[in-house]
């Protein structure tokens, strides 16, 4: 619906359009020469496109003097104090600056008196705001004679031509809509309800501005935001207290004074029960990950004791080879004394005297063979062990030696080469 | 004693008066219907920490709004703070100085209410806040306007009814982004390893400049909540009408915003469907679903009759 109001708005307007070019390029014409005057006699033409504050406020001051003189100015020409602005158009932000009529953009001249006749109403609609922009320009146009610098609104909101067709979109060129900033109407109204914060003590309205603004690159950035904003208010309180303290006024509340409070004692508690649960929380999840830990450590812990016990295992039993290979070859070894002094230590009597008796190498094997003291009985039966040691099993040998039997030859071979 | 004290400091307020303006300012604060629990409950956290306002009924139109010059006037409130939910989703806050202020009108956004932030921050119902304003505020005329509103509205006079004489929180107002992001701390003292100063106010009068060489106070603040930005939209001359004197063009509203979201993805869907005529069509060219320039007879049993 709004799409077919603006369309028929916008047939409306291009029956004016030639009418308002030729307007706009004799303005322009028009201000270029102003301009070319003016700058022969200031020198300094202001580049800005928006009006100086304290320029406005000091116009708003004449106006009030009642000074109150018809016309205006625009961006371009806002350094000259020549004419009483009323109204203005804030066009320094306009993003299609190249487009050649843009920066000439410019609201009609209108009295205050004037503009509360057409009353607006602002519900935030885009349609009601152009119908709003549509009046005040309708009223413009009564003032055209008397004023030249008059010229209707006839721009397409870059937000509207988002909401046509492709097609449509092709031969519209986008003009952003432009933003209403009467700051002379803002500065008024603002002297209008402004505290008379001189006169006032400090204590009366306890606001306080930083002294520089608040930097925040990126404002997605929740913890520098943050911290910003702390910075500011903590800056603020620092000042306040100081200030506060200076008139006298009562600032830190003391232990003993209690009364009702923002958050109720229930809502504190809920909060607190919220705290402890999350540190709840927090130390369940460290003590878990203390118990994986452990859990992989304690594996480790395992395999090197089983390792340490395997090692030395061997040892020891290394330990006593080389024992019996040295009462087996004592004679080649009795040269060193150490090792004689640690035989020595070693050595019960009783290797000794066996030692002495026979001490040769076949009863040494003998002893293997047949064993050498302790149980005879069942030392060659099979235990669980040994029936579950496979080494020496091959299922080749099962397959019975067809190989070697192959090798064998005939009975008549063998009586031939006998 | 507290009767002589009463009357001696009423005689010195008195004698200020004469001298200076006082700061009185009530708000009516109201929201329209249709509003969800959270912005009920943003409603809550602002009425406790402004003793100086007045809770309303939520009002009935979104249209009348100058009525509430009317409501406002009924209560003695010169500020009105006016919340209107649209869609059971948006909310936007009307700030007006209520016979013929300017109106200012915000989208407020990224709420989050005091229950549901859950800091620790606690601070005294009706004690008065120190508001405070990032720099930037002054830059422009219309900042400077909303500012002024902000400090009236969100400022406490001292001669409010329930206030509480103790300044125990700060409201932070920064402007960061063209949005308005406010922030209500409370402020804790400590001394670093000294007794605190339990002295009374008669105290603190006398003993002012002592305490301002005493700067190793340590000042720490806590959140309180609630957290919310402003997007200035609009700003009227009078109360709740009149002429517009700002209007925010960089400023889109969450139903475009919506809009184009789902425009987007009805955008696929018809992508899709195109490609499945244009499959069709070429497939008719080639002569698949027609034999001999009679159409196909359908299969008796293809799934769509069997399934039919």
């Amino acid at each position: 619906m709004a799409r077919s109001k603006l369309k028929t708005m916008l047939d409306n307007e291009k029956g004016r359009n030639i009418k308002l070019e030729k307007q706009r390029r004799h303005e322009k014409e028009v201000r270029k020469r102003k301009e070319q005057k003016k700058a022969a006699e200031n020198g300094t033409s202001d580049a800005e496109g928006g009006v100086p504050l304290d320029e406005v406020e000091k116009k708003v001051a004449e106006k009030s003097n009642g000074m109150a003189k018809k016309g205006k100015a625009n961006g371009v020409k806002a350094a000259a104090p020549v004419e009483e602005p009323e109204w203005e158009t804030d066009d320094s932000e306009d993003e299609d600056a190249s487009d050649d009529d843009d920066d000439m953009e410019e609201r009609p001249a209108l009295d205050l008196s004037h503009l509360d006749d057409s009353e607006s109403d602002v519900s935030g609609d885009d349609e009601e705001d152009e119908e709003v922009q549509e009046t005040l320009g309708a009223a413009g146009d009564d003032e055209e004679e008397e004023d030249e610098k008059e010229q209707a609104e006839d721009d397409i909101a870059l937000s509207d031509i988002e909401s046509l067709a492709d097609e449509d979109k092709a031969d519209i060129i986008p003009h952003q809509r432009l933003t209403i900033n009467n700051t002379a109407a803002l500065t008024a109204a603002l002297n209008r309800i402004k505290l008379p914060y001189s006169k006032l003590a400090f204590s009366e309205y306890m606001s306080l501005t930083s002294d520089e603004d608040v930097d925040i690159p990126d404002v997605d950035d929740d913890l520098n935001r943050e911290l910003a904003f702390y910075k500011q208010s903590l800056s603020a309180v620092k000042d306040a207290r100081g200030l506060l303290k200076k008139e006298g006024a009562p600032f830190s509340r003391p232990a003993d004074y209690f009364a009702e409070m923002v958050k109720s004692d229930e809502h504190m508690g809920k909060i607190k029960q919220k705290l402890i649960d999350e540190a709840a929380g927090k130390k369940a999840a460290a003590e878990a990950r203390k118990q994986r830990d452990l859990k992989k450590f304690g594996k480790q812990v395992q395999v090197a004791k089983l390792q340490e016990r395997a090692k030395e295992k061997r040892d020891t039993l290394d330990k006593i080879n080389q024992l019996k290979r040295k009462r087996s070859g004592a004679d080649v070894t009795k040269t060193n004394e150490e090792d004689l002094f640690d035989i020595e230590l070693d050595k019960s009597d009783k290797p000794d005297r066996r030692e002495g008796g026979s001490g040769s190498f076949k009863r040494q094997k003998k002893n293997e063979k047949f064993g050498f003291g302790g149980k005879k009985r069942h030392a060659k039966s099979n235990d669980a062990v040994s029936s579950a040691d496979s080494r020496g099993f091959s299922h080749k040998k099962m397959k019975g030696k067809a190989g070697g039997a192959a090798k064998r030859p005939g009975k008549s071979r063998r009586m031939k080469t006998k | 004693m507290a009767a002589v004290y009463k009357t001696l400091s009423a005689t010195s307020g008195n004698e200020k008066e004469s001298g200076e303006r006082k700061n009185r300012q009530r708000v009516l604060i109201l929201s329209s219907r249709g509003v969800t629990y959270r912005h009920r409950h943003l409603l809550q956290d602002l009425y406790s920490l402004m003793p100086h306002s007045r809770k309303e009924a939520k009002l009935d139109t979104k249209t009348k709004l100058h009525q509430l010059n009317e409501l406002a006037e009924l209560y003695n409130c010169n500020n009105v703070l006016f919340f209107e939910a649209r869609k059971g989703q948006d909310l936007y806050a009307w700030m007006s100085k209520a016979p013929n202020g300017p109106t200012v009108k915000m989208h407020l956004q990224n709420l989050h209410t005091m229950e549901e932030l859950n800091f620790i921050g606690n601070c005294l119902k009706g004690s008065r806040p120190v508001l405070s304003f990032d720099a930037a505020f002054e830059k422009q005329a219309h900042t400077r306007l909303i500012k002024e509103l902000l400090t009236q509205i969100f400022g406490v006079p001292k001669t409010s009814r329930k206030v509480k004489p103790f300044v125990d929180h700060v409201m932070g107002f920064t402007l960061a982004g063209g949005k308005i992001w406010v922030r209500v701390y409370q402020i804790n003292e400590s001394e670093p390893g000294k007794k605190k100063p339990v002295d009374g106010e008669e105290m603190d009068v006398d003993s002012a400049p002592k305490k301002k060489g005493k700067t190793e106070f340590d000042v720490q603040l806590v959140e309180i909540g609630p957290r919310f930005v402003l997007t200035p939209i609009v700003i009227q001359e009078s109360s709740f009408g009149g002429p517009i004197i700002y209007e925010n063009k960089e400023f889109v509203s969450p139903n475009q915003i919506r809009a184009d979201l789902r425009r987007a993805k009805g955008a696929k869907y018809n992508v899709r469907t195109e490609a499945i005529k244009d499959s069709k069509i070429r497939r008719g060219e080639l002569g698949l679903t027609s034999h001999g320039g009679r159409k196909k007879e359908k299969d008796p049993l293809s799934d769509s009759v069997l399934f039919a």
